[in-house]
C-alpha cells in the first residue's frame, strides 16, 4: 500500500515536471521593448505650413529627434543616423507598419517652416516619411521636448543651443518605447533598426492567441534588447 | 509490471490534468483590457480647482485614479466614457471606495467649476472635476500624451474641442499604470482596477 503512494507521488512528480515544461514553453520570455512612458501630446507646425498632433501620428512608428537648422555637429551625424535607418528599413520588416521621422527644432525664432522647408530639402528628405516641425509656443515647446521627451536644451547665449542630441522612439499607441543618447552605447542606428524590428513583431503578433504571450512577457519581465 | 503500465499512464494523466487546473489560473497572468506602462517615473503632479477647492494628484496615493481629459459642452466621446467609468464603479462594488475619477477640463473658459461639479454629479457623485488656466492645463495635457484644440465653431460661445479620448489608470502609488482606449467597457476597467487593487 505504501509503495503503491509512493508510485503515485512519482507520477504526480512526473506529471508536474511535464507541466512547468509545458508552461515554461507558453510563456517563454518574448523579446520586448519597454513601455517607458507616455509621449508628449503636442500640437505643431511642420515645414509646409501645416499643422502636425501627436494624434496624426498615432498608429505610426515615430522616431523623433530635436535640433536645430543652424546647428553645425552633431546634426549632421544625427542626420546621417536618420538617412541610414531610412534607407535600411527594409530590415525591421515593418510589413504595412507605417514609420515616421519627426524631427523638433527648438528655435522656431529662426526655424520658420520656410527654413525647415529649405533644410528638409537639402537633406532630401521624403516629406511623407520625414516631417520637420516645431511651434512658436516657447514654454509649450519647452514642455514638450524637455518633459515630455526628456530632452535638454538651452540657449548658449551666442545664438546657438547647448542640448541633449537624443533620438526617441514612440509606438502607434504613443507610448515612447525607446530613448537613445545618440553616440554613447552602441552605434545608434544598429540598436534602433534593431528595436523597430522588435516592436514590429510584437505588433505582427499581438493580433490573437499571441497576445496574451506578449502581455505576459511584459508583465513578467522586460528587458531592452 | 505490465499491469502497472495503464497505472502509470492514468496516473501521469490525472496528475497532469490536476496540476494544470491547480496551477493555470496563477501561472495564466490577468489579460489587461488597457495598455501596461512601466513607468519607472511617478506620473506628472497637478494641482487644479474643484468646486470643492484646489485638488491634487499626490491628494490621492492610496487609491487608483482614473483620469480624463473632457469638456462639459463635449457632445458624446465625453458623456459616454464616464457612463462607462461610471459602470466600471458599480461593478467594483466596495472597491470603488479605492477609486476616483477625475476630469480635467480642456475647456477652462466654459468650464468653471461650479459648472464641473454639476455635470459630473450628474453621473456619479463621487466623481471630481478640475479646470486651471489655459497654459497650466496645455502643461498637463502634453505631459498626459493628450492633445487638444478648439475646432471652428459658429459663434464664440458655441464651440467644440477635439481632444484625446483616453482614460488612464495612476496605481495607488503614484504611477501610471494603463491606458484605455475610447470604447473601454466598464467591465473591463473594473477587471484592470480591480486586478491593480488585489
Amino acid at each position: 500500500m505504501r509503495k503503491k503512494l509512493f508510485l503515485y507521488g512519482l507520477y504526480g512528480l512526473a506529471g508536474l515536471l511535464i507541466t512547468a515544461a509545458l508552461a515554461f514553453k507558453i510563456f517563454q520570455p518574448v523579446q520586448v521593448v519597454p513601455r517607458i512612458r507616455l509621449s508628449p501630446g503636442f500640437i505643431l507646425i511642420d515645414q509646409n505650413g501645416r499643422s502636425l498632433t501627436n494624434e496624426d501620428l498615432r498608429g505610426k512608428f515615430v522616431l523623433y529627434n530635436f535640433t536645430y537648422t543652424r546647428c553645425p555637429d552633431p546634426c549632421a551625424g544625427m542626420n546621417a543616423t536618420i538617412q541610414e535607418i531610412q534607407r535600411r528599413l527594409g530590415e525591421a520588416n515593418l510589413g504595412d507598419i507605417e514609420m515616421v521621422f519627426v524631427t523638433i527644432s527648438f528655435d522656431p525664432d529662426y526655424d520658420t517652416p520656410e527654413r525647415l522647408a529649405a533644410y528638409a530639402q537639402s537633406l532630401n528628405a521624403d516629406p511623407q516619411q520625414w516631417i520637420f516641425a516645431t511651434t512658436q509656443d516657447k514654454a509649450l515647446l519647452k514642455t514638450i521636448i524637455g518633459a515630455g521627451f526628456e530632452a535638454y536644451y538651452e540657449p548658449d547665449g551666442e545664438g546657438g543651443f547647448r542640448f541633449d542630441p537624443k533620438f526617441v522612439l514612440v509606438d502607434g499607441w504613443g507610448v515612447i518605447r525607446g530613448e537613445y543618447r545618440y553616440q554613447t552605447q552602441v552605434p545608434d542606428t544598429e540598436r534602433i533598426l534593431r528595436h523597430i524590428r522588435v516592436l514590429a513583431e510584437e505588433v505582427h503578433n499581438s493580433k490573437g492567441a499571441a497576445s496574451l504571450a506578449y502581455e505576459a512577457a511584459h508583465y513578467f519581465l522586460c528587458y531592452t534588447p | 509490471m505490465k499491469r502497472s503500465l495503464p497505472f502509470f499512464l492514468i496516473g501521469l494523466l490525472a496528475g497532469l490534468v490536476l496540476i494544470l487546473a491547480l496551477l493555470f489560473p496563477r501561472l495564466k497572468p490577468h489579460t489587461f483590457a488597457g495598455t501596461v506602462l512601466q513607468s519607472p517615473e511617478a506620473a506628472p503632479d497637478f494641482t487644479l480647482q474643484s468646486a470643492q477647492g484646489t485638488v491634487s494628484l499626490h491628494d490621492f496615493r492610496g487609491k487608483v485614479v482614473l483620469l480624463y481629459f473632457g469638456y462639459t459642452f463635449c457632445p458624446d466621446v465625453c458623456p459616454t466614457t464616464l457612463a462607462e467609468l461610471k459602470t466600471a464603479l458599480d461593478v467594483l462594488g466596495r472597491q470603488a471606495d479605492s477609486v476616483q475619477v477625475i476630469m480635467i477640463s480642456v475647456d477652462p473658459e466654459r468650464d468653471t467649476p461650479e459648472v464641473l461639479q454639476r455635470y459630473m454629479e450628474h453621473f456619479h457623485p463621487d466623481f471630481i472635476g478640475v479646470t486651471g488656466e489655459l497654459d497650466k492645463i496645455k502643461e498637463i495635457a502634453t505631459l498626459y500624451g493628450v492633445y487638444f484644440e478648439k475646432a471652428e465653431g459658429d459663434s464664440e460661445k458655441d464651440y467644440l474641442v477635439n481632444h484625446t479620448a483616453t482614460v488612464m489608470a495612476i496605481d495607488p502609488e503614484g504611477y501610471l499604470k494603463l491606458i484605455f482606449p475610447y470604447g473601454t467597457s466598464g467591465e473591463a476597467i473594473a477587471a484592470d482596477v480591480a486586478y491593480m487593487l488585489r
